[in-house]
């Protein structure tokens, strides 16, 4: 059983609050992913729960213990950092076994765990390496070959994937996603990235300021984000939001509509101008400027052609239109 | 196409073709333009200088005038013979092991403490360095007051002590200890700067990844700070090896070599029996072995240890 649970956190440096307030459960071999801006305070949150940082105010409790104010090395947490954090001048074997080998575990079971880590993760043929030797995605494997090891209750990922490039990241996803399944224990993963956390999560929080925005299942988060702020954080491209005047619909502040539910028409719906025109192959991003809406974005099938500057009639879907009130919150009964 | 055209793929460029380039991207013109009057500079006063020392060295001679009794190796016998040459030379090494075994640990023991960017910290670093920034002869000076048995520190603390007053540097035992002390105390402050630069390098997350594998502040500093620090370290010992080879600005105002020259060094060996008694003939000689030794043991550290840490 290790649920991870934190009740009224707080976290202020100095004079400047970082969270204000936070409760957040997560539940045991979950794979929750913190999302958010940058300084919305997500790697904070994992500081505290890791131990490196004590909170001002609140309980951290690890499988129903209250650690607050124990150690990192004693809450049965191992963490992976952004920069890797692995020691330059030990092998690969050396920085697994790094924690087993101070914290005095016989030579026999080192061996045997790196060797186990070594399988899963693909490293058996660079143990001898120094880490100036590997390739960043092996770095990588080397620094979550650390805290497999450790057989930790929590494992805690600090943006891990950020140093990567484009096509590894997706590659270390996978093999994140597979290791999560392989070893069944419950992770917290940090990053800024919203695809990172709508295809590694089970359970996302979006963060904004130091408060929870939203917790949910991905796809919770993209059908129903709670707020603006979720409605425009969560996918890729962003939602289109829309003054709900301008959009015939005095009831609610904003209106939202994804790019994907947003069609082209002939003969009725919003007049547009093309302005961009992205083609990616499997889709194409039209920008366009609706005369009584202001600037969109559409998502078409790729093999769609349309020319910048190309006049054209945008309709959004009405059954997948978003509402949001003058606080930026979801309203449920708002329809034009 | 044939053989003889394909170049090798990993071939150097060779003299002519590097003339070649150095001229194209200007690198000769400024060569041309910026290195003579180093070297002339360098030349002048450093290579001229060891070159006469070395003819000196052959002479019995007195400064005045031009060198003309040729001894040959005679300076060297003699000194070689000097029973204080002897002495000068076990406290040289004295003084070496002391820096490297004393005064490194304490300058490193000090960083760990005061490395982290805190205002206390600062205060603390500067209080620290002070020594450091003194003048060696100041520095000489003001110890010379604490060590003095009528109106120093230590008469003080005979007199509270109710104990007979004592005068270490008068003292032929205890004397070269009390220098040793000055010298940990005033060059301590440059080592820890520079371990303080090499912590501050280590990168934060690498200690809290210890940290959550269970290392405690002990295993920190072996495992993840020391190694990491380990080429400044070596730069350290550098330093406080040439540094022991040169030490004399510190003894002149203390104990001037006494008592009974069991206080010298090399150097001051050097500038008490060949300078001050105008013997600079065998003053030079005791220059050109000091030298040598000098040259000998940057080249071999290096070779064996600068390079070892870097890599």
């Amino acid at each position: 059983m290790a649920e991870v649970r934190l009740e009224n956190v707080a976290k202020a440096f100095g004079s400047l609050t970082v969270i204000p307030d936070l409760s957040l459960h997560v539940p045991d071999k979950s794979f929750t992913v913190l999302v958010g801006p940058s300084g919305c305070g997500k790697s904070t949150l994992l500081r505290l729960i890791a131990g490196l940082e004590r909170p001002t105010r609140g309980t951290v409790r690890i499988g129903g213990e209250d650690v607050t104010t124990k150690e990192p090395s004693k809450r049965g947490i191992s963490m992976v950092f952004q920069s890797y954090a692995l020691y330059p001048h030990m092998s690969v074997a050396r920085n697994i076994d790094f924690g087993l080998r101070i914290t005095g575990v016989s030579k026999e079971e080192r061996e045997a765990r790196v060797a186990e880590a070594a399988r899963i993760l693909a490293l058996e043929d660079h143990l001898d390496r120094k880490p100036s030797e590997l390739s960043g995605g092996q770095r990588q494997r080397v620094a979550i070959g650390r805290s497999i090891v450790r057989n930790p209750k929590v494992f805690l990922f600090d943006e891990p994937l950020s140093n990567l490039d484009a096509a590894l990241r997706t590659q270390m996803r996978v093999e994140l996603a597979e290791l999560h399944h392989s070893i069944d224990s419950t992770m917290i993963y940090v990053t800024h990235d919203q695809v990172e956390a709508m295809t590694l999560a089970d359970q996302i929080v979006v963060m904004n300021k130091g408060r929870v925005e939203q917790i949910g299942s991905p796809m919770d988060l993209y059908d129903r984000p709670a707020s603006v702020f979720v409605a425009g954080f969560i996918g890729s491209p962003k939602m289109n939001l829309i003054s709900g005047k301008r959009f015939g619909n005095p009831e609610a502040e904003t209106v939202g509509v994804r790019p994907e539910d947003m069609e082209l028409t002939e003969g009725q719906g919003y007049e547009a101008t093309a302005r961009v025109v992205e083609t990616l192959g499997s889709d194409t991003i039209a920008h366009v400027r609706v005369d009584e809406l202001g600037d969109l974005t559409v998502r078409l099938p790729g093999h769609m052609r349309l020319r910048d500057g190309e006049r054209l009639r945008v309709t959004p879907n009405p059954d997948r239109l978003h509402y949001f009130d003058a606080d930026d919150r979801r309203m449920e009964t708002a329809r034009a | 196409m044939s053989e003889s055209t394909m170049p090798p793929p990993d071939r150097r460029p060779g003299p002519a073709e590097r003339l070649r380039e150095a001229v194209s991207n200007g690198r000769l013109t400024a060569a041309l333009i910026l290195l003579p009057p180093a070297l002339v500079l360098f030349t002048l006063f450093v290579i001229l200088p060891l070159g006469e020392s070395g003819w000196y060295a052959f002479y019995d001679w007195n400064g005045y005038g031009t060198p003309e009794d040729f001894v040959g190796l005679q300076n060297f016998e003699q000194m070689f013979g000097h029973s204080v040459f002897s002495v000068a030379v076990g406290n040289t090494v004295k003084i070496l092991v002391i820096s490297l075994v004393v005064q490194m640990p304490l300058a490193l023991l000090l960083a760990l403490l005061v490395y982290r960017q805190t205002p206390t910290n600062a205060v603390f670093r500067l209080i620290f360095f002070v020594p450091y920034i003194m003048a060696e002869v100041a520095a000489g000076l003001i110890w010379s007051f604490v060590f003095d048995g009528n109106y120093g520190v230590t008469a003080s603390i005979a007199t509270t002590l109710g104990i007979d007053k004592f005068f270490i540097l008068a003292d032929r035992d205890l004397a070269f200890y009390a220098i040793m002390v000055v010298i940990v105390w005033k060059y301590f402050g440059f080592h820890m700067m520079i371990y303080i630069a090499a912590l501050q390098g280590v990168p934060d997350d690498q200690i809290e990844a210890a940290r959550i594998e269970g290392a405690s502040r002990t295993q920190i500093v072996r495992h993840v700070q020391i190694p990491y620090i380990r080429p400044a370290i070596a730069v350290s010992a550098f330093f406080a090896i040439i540094g022991a080879l040169q030490v004399f600005d510190i003894i002149i105002p203390l104990t001037n070599g006494g008592p009974s020259n069991q206080t010298h060094t090399i150097v001051t060996y050097l500038y008490e029996f060949g300078l001050t008694r105008l013997r600079i003939g065998f003053g030079s000689a005791v220059g050109v072995v000091l030298f040598i030794v000098a040259v000998l043991v940057a080249v071999f550290y290096q070779r064996l240890f600068m390079r070892k840490a870097a890599s």
